[in-house]
Order: C-alpha cells, then structure tokens, then sequence
C-alpha cells in the first residue's frame, strides 16, 4: 500500500518519528509513484518557501522601529535630562516658591509699615537726584570667600607642603595645553 | 539566561533576533509590508511596556508571536469587513495577471505574488500554520506551543493548507 499525502508531507519536514520513517523510506526505495508526489510535495514547499518576505525589505523597518525605541523608551539617552529634570522640579521649585513669596510678604509689609509717611520714606528710601555728589559715592567691591579657585596648583601645594603634608600629584585624563 | 523585557540590553538581543521572524509572520499573514511594521511595533511596544519576565529567549519570541499574529489576525479580518461591504456595492473586477516577457527578476517576483495571494486565500488557522512552517525556523512541536493546539493538529493543518495551496496554484 502506498504512502498518503499527509505521511509524506510529515516525511518532507522531517517530522516523521521512527519506525514510520524507515519504513517511508524503504517504501520510496521502490515505488516510483511515491518518489514522484513526494518530489512535487517538495517543489511545492520550495515555490512557496522562496515566496519569502526577503532580508532587504526587513532592515530598514527594523532600524527605523529599533529608532523609535531609543527615542520613547531607552533610559541611557534620556536619563541625565530625566535627573536633572527632577531635580529642578523637586529642589529648586520649591525653593524659588519660597524666596518669592518672602520678598512679596517684605515689600508688602514694608508699604503697610511705612508707605504713608513720607517722612519716613524719605528716610528708608531717600531721593537719589537731588542727594547724588561725589562725597556719597563710595566704591564697593564684591567681597569674596576665599575658594581653591583664587589659587594655583603651585600656590596649594607649596602651602600644603609648609604645613607639614606630604603631596604627591597624579596627572589623570588631562590633556596639557599646547 | 533570564529574560526582563523592560531591560534594554535584553530588549535588544530579543528585538534583533525575533524581529525578522516577527515582521514575516506578520507579513505574509497580511499581506502589507507597512501594516507589518505597525503591527511589530505594536507587539514590541507592549512587551517592552509590560516589563515581563521570560525564562528564555524561545518564551519570549512565541510571546510576541502570539501577540502580534492576533493583532494580524484582527486587522485581516477588519480588512475583510470592509471588502466585503465594497463588494456589495461594486463586483470586485477580476485582476487579470498580465504576464510580461520580462526578466528573471520579474519572473520572480510574480511568483511571489502568486504564492502570497494563494496563501490569502486560505482560511485563518491553515494560514497561519503554514505561515509559520514555512517563514520561520519553527517545529511542529514550537508552533504548538505558540498557537496553544496540539502538534497532531499543526500537522494536519500543514498537510491541509499545503493541498489548498496546490490546488489554488496549478489554476493559476
């Protein structure tokens, strides 16, 4: 009795288990009828096989999909404006909130207490064109907290070294100026 | 090796692999190439959205086939919807192939037109089986498991879709 069609289609994907397949094959060995159905079964796959959707139509709809990953969802790109972006909303609002808001309560509190004597506002706020000469111009400087940055390399080490330390400096991913 | 969909190392191992694999599934189900790409977006999307855990990459790839070929599957049956109301108002104008002497190339690709508008033509679930069989790397056995039936099922789907096929093909 001859092979069907679904046995033989089994054969061809290679799924036929034991001891079906040897006896598939033995069978094919002889029946010419049997060679020639499981050769159209396989030109069949082929045809249908070779219909595939090919490699050069797959690559660009999945860069252009991996791109729209990386913009929306990835985290490296995003997470350094994510911190940062956090970090204005929870520190600094709050804190900017806050000095506004006592500037308002000083200016306000500043107009209730003295706004309606002018006396008094003269002294608080004395007119500047009438008093402006050089006896009331006074040169003002920015008073500055002493920080590293006033002081060269040089400077700190040789301080370091007068109080006793013992400095011993590493160049580290610097690159020296031409 | 664990699989964490939301990790982006494990993502990209996953997306580069199962990708292709999805986009032709898709593809050959549908039969539209941009559709395709929607859809596998789609599939991605809510697989990376989901931060799921997947004990290999095989679980993970049969997750998002199964994901998108539903998504497929409910495109392909709107699609359907909507000819079917133009049917009634307009009889659907026979598309005679308009065979050229062309090159080798054109040769070819007409036989893949042919071959994906036979597959069209198969009811859903020997579509999809032969969809699978033929346009990925898969087993009876994996197949199964993706579409949840027995592997005695996906083989009388594949011998079954594999005679439609035949007959639809020698009238071209």
């Amino acid at each position: 009795m001859c092979v069907d069609d679904e046995l033989l289609n089994t054969y061809l994907d290679g799924e036929l288990q034991e001891p079906w397949r040897t006896q598939v094959q033995e069978h094919l060995g002889y029946c010419n009828a049997c060679r020639q159905r499981l050769e159209q079964l396989r030109a069949l796959h082929q045809k249908v096989a070779d219909a595939v959707l090919p490699d050069s139509e797959i690559s660009a709809r999945q860069d252009r999909v991996l791109q729209y990953f990386e913009k929306t969802r990835f985290s490296s790109s995003n997470k350094k404006m994510h911190i940062f972006r956090k970090k204005i909303q929870v520190r600094l609002v709050p804190a900017l909130i806050t000095s506004a808001a006592a500037f308002v309560v000083v200016f306000i509190g500043a107009f209730v207490l003295f706004g309606n004597s002018s006396q008094q506002g003269q002294e608080i706020l004395p007119g500047v064109a009438s008093q402006i000469d050089s006896a009331h111009i006074q040169q003002v400087t920015e008073v500055q907290q002493p920080s590293l940055d006033m002081f060269s390399l040089e400077q700190i080490v040789q301080h370091l070294d007068a109080m006793g330390y013992a400095v011993k400096l590493e160049v580290k991913a610097v690159t020296p100026l031409e | 090796m664990e699989i964490q969909s939301n990790d982006e190392r494990a993502f990209r191992q996953v997306y580069e692999q199962v990708f292709p694999i999805l986009m032709r599934v898709v593809y050959h189900v549908t039969n539209n190439q941009d559709l395709a790409e929607e859809i596998c977006q789609e599939a991605f999307i809510r697989f990376f959205d989901k931060g799921m855990e997947f004990a290999t990459l095989n679980d993970a790839k049969y997750w998002l086939i199964r994901v998108s070929k539903n998504l497929a599957i409910n495109q392909v049956k709107r699609k359907a919807r909507e000819m079917n109301m133009v049917d009634k108002l307009k009889k659907y104008p026979a598309t005679g192939a308009n065979h050229s002497d062309g090159s080798q190339v054109l040769m070819e690709k007409e036989t893949r037109k042919l071959v994906q508008e036979a597959i069209d033509q198969l009811p859903e679930k020997f579509r999809l089986v032969i969809v699978m069989k033929e346009y990925t790397d898969m087993d009876y056995k994996q197949i199964a498991q993706v579409l949840h039936i027995s592997e005695s099922n996906v083989k009388v789907r594949v011998y079954r879709a594999r005679k439609m096929l035949e007959s639809i093909l020698s009238q071209e």
